[in-house]
């Protein structure tokens, strides 16, 4: 297999994880997106065995290193102030002790913009998951031209 | 790091595909080699040296 081949295989399975995202959430059938998530994953890995004009040497391999570190090193604090800020906000989610009166409309209202719903921590989580992906095409870019990628020669 | 690697290719008339078919890396890497963007590794250096049949201090000079 090419490697345009390769890259326009990877597109492909983009678009139709899209549709079936999309799908999912109209039919509200959430392993869906997942199975088919790890299904393209494994075929994108699977296909990148068959591509024949992909020279990996040392050079590429140091670039995808330090990429991956770099991104790694921001990402990871990144995550954990979500992380830690969203348990701290939910641990405010009011349990149920022995004599419980529900609360009143107003003390509801009171507390409702302190709690993150689900819907805004999900929004969250996958604008994380799109930074780490820019994270990590700025920083393979970086290396990449670093380590003279782009360089132009006599020849 | 300095490198000699145009001077031996020169000599033997060797484009930098050749060289880099012959030491098993992508064309990218020599040029990136030739021009001081990446500095190869103990095995590609002794590879390329091998293959110039020079020593490697010949082909490469490490400066501080």
């Amino acid at each position: 297999m090419k490697k345009n081949s390769f890259y326009l295989l990877i597109g492909c399975i983009a678009l139709i994880l899209l549709i079936i995202f999309w799908y999912s959430i109209e039919n509200s059938i959430r392993f869906l997106t997942e199975c088919a998530f790890i299904i393209g994953v494994v075929i994108i890995y699977l296909a990148r065995r068959q591509v024949t004009d992909l020279v990996e040497d040392e050079r590429s391999a140091k670039i995808t290193e330090k990429a991956a570190l770099r991104t790694l090193q921001v990402f990871w604090v990144l995550f954990a102030v979500f992380a830690i800020g969203t348990v701290t906000a939910l641990f405010r989610v009011p349990r149920f002790p022995p004599g419980f009166r529900p609360p009143r409309p107003e003390e509801l209202l009171a507390n409702q913009g302190d709690i993150p719903s689900p819907r805004l921590i999900g929004y969250l989580s996958l604008g994380l998951l799109c930074m780490m992906i820019f994270l990590y095409v700025g920083f393979r870019l970086y290396y990449a031209r670093k380590y003279g990628e782009w360089v132009v020669d006599e020849e | 790091m300095k490198n000699k690697i145009k001077v031996f290719r020169a000599i033997q008339g060797l484009r930098q595909e050749d060289l880099a078919r012959k030491v098993s890396v992508s064309r990218q890497t020599i040029v990136a080699i030739e021009t001081g963007k990446y500095d190869p590794s103990l095995d590609l250096a002794f590879k390329i040296a091998r293959f110039f049949n020079v020593p490697v201090e010949e082909v490469f000079m490490y400066e501080t």
